[in-house]
């Protein structure tokens, strides 16, 4: 016997923990442990719900197993992405404007001449720039 | 109150109190750790739910597969080791998140509450979907969702290698022009 | 018979294209033109001799446009047979003398062609019995007198004038379109017979009319459109025979001569011509007198000749008709291509076109001195050339239209008419003095050479000239002649050359015209219609003036336009800056043209480039807004999330 009100109070708590911990951290990584907690907020009450008499096919811990697979799949993507802005800009604090664009970059590095026939640029009444 | 009830309230508080930790704490190292220790209460949660199955893949993937990546990912980028005020957002948005996750909670337990009132299941004499039953059903009903995970897995991989492979090359064609500006 | 009639429109169409082909070949270029123009100058003469009396030729079958109907018939009748055999005989002598004359020249091909082409635009206009085929004939020759013009393309001044004379007629030619339009709609046909006899529509008709007139002003270089065509002179001396003598200039009277009866039925138009005619021979006439430049000379002499045509179309009373003028057209044609080809070849072997460089160069050249007399002595109307009679059948026709209810109109001219008679005399009298008096009987220089040189000390005198004489003579002149440069450029390049028999004999054939060409005449009824008091007083006027020259020039030994004031005389030569005012005429259209541009862009423009800038901006915010602090991002995203989650749950309760 079991009440399945205690595991779902526990998973709404466990969503407003990640939600904080969202919110509360500037490291990427650290935001991530925060997006597991939600995630596992959800496992537990796809487990809670599949616990009731009567759903088919085992619908509850399949789904689970399958959410835990794609937060593996989640993460690994997560964090490769993590890797390169911190590889590209040399940190990962997410309150500072990140240059993810493609464009020149404004301060090219030293020695880095910029192209020497840039692609002409239509302007507005139709004349080309270069 | 049934003595699962109570082993259940047990480690889910333990579960509950970890997961505020690795979010409260100013230790990056420790956020880590206390997530570690949430996942595996977690998995403590499914035993007590019945579901052995569920909670022998939240240990492995999780807790074995995921932290480990994620201790990984912040030794890769230079965490600090010990206490560091840093790591947190200004106080106003702190609060602001508190208050989003107060109301984030509120929220699903106004609306979950009511749902499970009263529902209770008696799992003494197995879960109603044991093992075996899961195993029949992810064979069975879900195998196509299940193939599929198998490709979503191998997408990622070749995702996450591609996200690092384009940044490296790009590295090597600012290199080469600069090489190349030099002669 | 009416094949004869399309080939004369299409076998010289051909030969330019061919010619075009073999323009590496010199000879089979040379060939192909001479031998063309000569075939079409016989077809010509049988068209002449028996012509088909039709308005209903098919040429290139009917255009299907609706309700208008578009025949595009040609026409063949006594009229037209004899212009097109006039312009075939020109256009003929001019392919013989061209051969000679650009024997040296490496684009001779392309200006074979392009007469020929030429000649083709004025046939069709000549034999076209629908309005279509005119305007095609009429835009045939403003393109290829644009390019024989600037035949000599690599001097900027023969470009300029190219262009200038392409500008200043296209701009004439909107009120040609405007009112050959006018007219089609009016008659609900382009085909000319039914445009002659539709009645109705009074506006369509003044538009129509006042319409043509404006075209024909710019092709045929009345006021205010005169100034091209002195200009024209950059071109080669065959080009400015060809466009003066028989063809372009002539095409507005002969288009009006076809629509008389139109203009016989409408004072108002009438009375414009007449205004523009009786300015322009008047104005042109002087202008010749002061000319400095042979051919800038005979340039200002046509302009007052076709005006004369007009005049005549003008002031003939109804029952006399076009004749006068077609007769004149007919004359002119040939004393002026005369005029030219004789130029030509004096320019040859004086290696120059200024007045002051030819002076005397007449003297003792037998056949060309000759040919010069005779041309000069038309041009002035000496009896019993043919300038002489078609002259005094104008002025007998304006007589007899003033005389016959004319008013106003008809005096005008009439008065007009033999003040520019004297003022021919002059002017040819002067040309011919200059041009065939010795050098050495012209001694006591000093007392004229000081006058010009005072009243020009600062213009530079002419490097090219050696000769002492000729100096205070171009030192007046300084851009406004260089045609003469070209000719200088010329002969400089390749040498004199003897002319050969068959350019000799093309002049010695146009002099043949001029004396016994009365003789075509007859067969266009009243084209020769003298009055004996008018012959007798243009006699006498013509004899007065000569010999006021002769008297004035201190018999010849001095150029009588010497005693014009020396300002007066500089503008003269340079037109009275008519060309200031075309450019001034430019520069205000382009400066229009250029606040309709900018309206376009600023004002019009300006709706459609602020939705861009609009939605460039808000794509720049949304970039921005990507780009902002993501931890902000990610506050606002779950703020808007629980947000609506709870406005779902309270809904949903």
């Amino acid at each position: 016997m079991i009440h399945l009100q205690l595991p779902a109070v526990l998973a709404a708590l466990l969503a407003g923990i990640g939600v904080y911990g969202v919110l509360a951290r500037r490291n990427a990584v650290l935001i991530l442990i925060g997006v597991e907690l939600i995630l596992n907020a959800a496992n537990l009450l796809l487990v809670t719900a599949g616990s009731r008499p009567g759903v088919p096919f085992a619908a509850g811990p399949v789904l689970t197993l399958f959410v835990i697979t794609i937060a593996a799949a989640e993460i690994t993507v997560a964090l490769a992405v993590v890797l390169v802005l911190f590889r590209t800009t040399g940190a990962i604090d997410l309150t500072a404007v990140p240059d993810l664009t493609d464009e020149p970059e404004p301060a090219p590095a030293p020695g880095l001449e910029p192209a020497p026939h840039p692609a002409p640029e239509l302007d507005l009444r139709g004349e080309v720039r270069s | 109150m049934t003595t699962r009830d109570i082993v259940f309230a047990a480690v889910g508080a333990i579960t509950a109190l970890s997961a505020l930790l690795s979010v409260t704490t100013k230790h990056v190292v420790h956020s880590a750790l206390w997530l570690l220790v949430s996942l595996g209460t977690l998995a403590g949660c499914y035993l007590v739910l019945g579901q052995e199955l569920v909670g022998l893949v939240q240990l492995l993937v999780y807790v074995g597969a995921i932290v480990v990546l994620v201790l990984f990912a912040l030794m890769l980028t230079r965490a600090p080791i010990g206490p560091h005020a840093e790591i947190d957002t200004p106080a106003w948005q702190r609060v602001v998140g508190a208050v989003l996750g107060a109301a984030t909670t509120v929220l699903l337990a106004a609306l979950l509450l009511p749902l499970f009132s009263g529902v209770t299941v008696d799992l003494d004499g197995g879960a109603p979907g044991g093992t075996p039953a899961i195993a029949q059903a992810v064979f069975g009903t879900w195998v196509w969702p299940f193939e599929l995970l198998s490709v979503l897995l191998l997408v990622a991989l070749i995702g996450a290698f591609a996200v690092s492979r384009l940044v490296l090359r790009r590295e090597d064609e600012s290199s080469a022009a600069r090489s190349e500006v030099r002669p | 018979m009416s094949w004869i009639v399309r080939m004369i429109v299409v076998l010289p169409a051909l030969a330019a294209l061919a010619g075009l082909l073999a323009r590496r070949q010199r000879l089979l270029a040379a060939g192909i033109a001479i031998g063309t123009s000569a075939y079409v100058a016989v077809l010509a003469f049988i068209q002449w001799v028996a012509p088909a009396r039709t308005a209903d030729i098919e040429s290139i079958g009917h255009l299907s446009t609706g309700s208008l109907q578009v025949p595009l018939h040609l026409l063949s009748d006594r009229l037209s047979g004899l212009v097109a055999l006039v312009v075939a005989v020109v256009v003929l002598a001019i392919q013989v003398f061209t051969a000679w004359y650009l024997r040296d020249d490496p684009r001779y091909g392309q200006f074979a062609a392009t007469v020929s082409l030429f000649a083709s635009g004025m046939l069709l206009l000549v034999q076209a019995s629908d309005l279509v085929l005119i305007l095609v004939g009429w835009e045939i020759m403003g393109w290829c007198s644009w390019l024989l013009i600037g035949h000599d393309s690599e001097r900027p001044e023969a470009r300029r004038a190219a262009y200038k004379a392409f500008v200043v007629t296209r701009v004439a030619d909107i009120g040609m379109v405007v009112g050959l339009v006018a007219l089609a709609v009016r008659a609900g046909s382009t085909d000319l017979i039914t445009v002659l006899t539709a009645s109705g529509h009074d506006t369509a008709l003044t538009v129509g009319l006042v319409g043509v007139i404006i075209g024909v002003a710019g092709k045929s270089g009345l006021i205010p459109f005169h100034d091209w065509l002195p200009d024209a002179m950059e071109g080669p001396t065959p080009a400015s025979a060809l466009i003066h003598a028989a063809t372009m200039v002539a095409a507005g009277s002969y288009v009006i001569a076809r629509l008389f009866s139109l203009y016989a039925s409408h004072d108002g138009a009438r009375t414009l011509l007449a205004v523009l005619a009786s300015a322009t021979m008047v104005y042109a006439a002087l202008l010749a007198f002061a000319q400095t430049d042979l051919k800038r000379m005979l340039a200002y002499s046509t302009l007052s000749q076709i005006a004369i045509m007009l005049s005549a179309l003008a002031a003939a009373p109804r029952d006399i008709g076009f004749a006068p003028a077609m007769s004149h057209l007919v004359g002119h044609a040939f004393f002026k291509a005369l005029l030219f080809l004789g130029a030509g070849w004096l320019s040859v072997l004086a290696g120059a076109t200024a007045l002051a460089a030819l002076r005397g160069r007449l003297h003792g050249r037998g056949a060309l001195r000759w040919s010069m007399a005779l041309g000069l002595a038309a041009l002035a109307g000496v009896p019993p050339l043919i300038g002489f009679f078609t002259k005094d059948t104008v002025i007998d026709a304006a007589l007899e239209g003033a005389t016959s209810g004319g008013g106003a109109r008809a005096w005008l001219v009439v008065i007009a008419l033999f003040v520019t008679v004297v003022l021919t005399a002059a002017y040819c009298a002067r040309a011919w003095l200059l041009l065939d008096t010795p050098l050495a009987t012209t001694e006591p220089r000093a007392g004229t050479d000081d006058l010009a040189m005072s009243a020009h000390p600062t213009t530079a005198v002419h490097p090219t000239t050696t000769e002492p004489v000729a100096e205070e003579e171009i030192a007046v002149v300084t851009a406004a002649d260089t045609a003469d440069d070209a000719e200088v450029e010329r002969v400089h390049a390749h040498g004199h050359a003897p002319i050969t028999l068959a350019a000799a004999l093309s002049v010695a054939v146009l002099a043949a015209t001029t004396v016994f060409g009365t003789l075509l005449l007859t067969s266009l009824s009243g084209a020769i219609h003298v009055g004996l008091f008018t012959a007798l007083l243009s006699v006498l006027l013509v004899v007065g003036a000569a010999y006021a020259v002769w008297t004035l020039s201190d018999r010849g030994r001095r150029d009588v336009a010497d005693r014009v004031p020396g300002h007066v005389r500089d503008a003269a030569v340079r037109g009275f800056g008519a060309d200031t005012a075309y450019v001034g005429v430019g520069r205000a259209v382009t400066a229009v043209a250029r606040l309709v541009v900018a309206l376009d862009r600023d004002v019009v423009d300006a709706y459609p480039r602020a939705t861009v800038v609009a939605a460039r901006g808000l794509g720049q915010a949304g970039e921005r807004s990507h780009r902002g602090v993501p931890s902000l991002s990610l506050l606002a995203l779950l703020a808007g999330v629980v947000v609506i989650a709870v406005l779902g749950v309270t809904a949903w309760r």
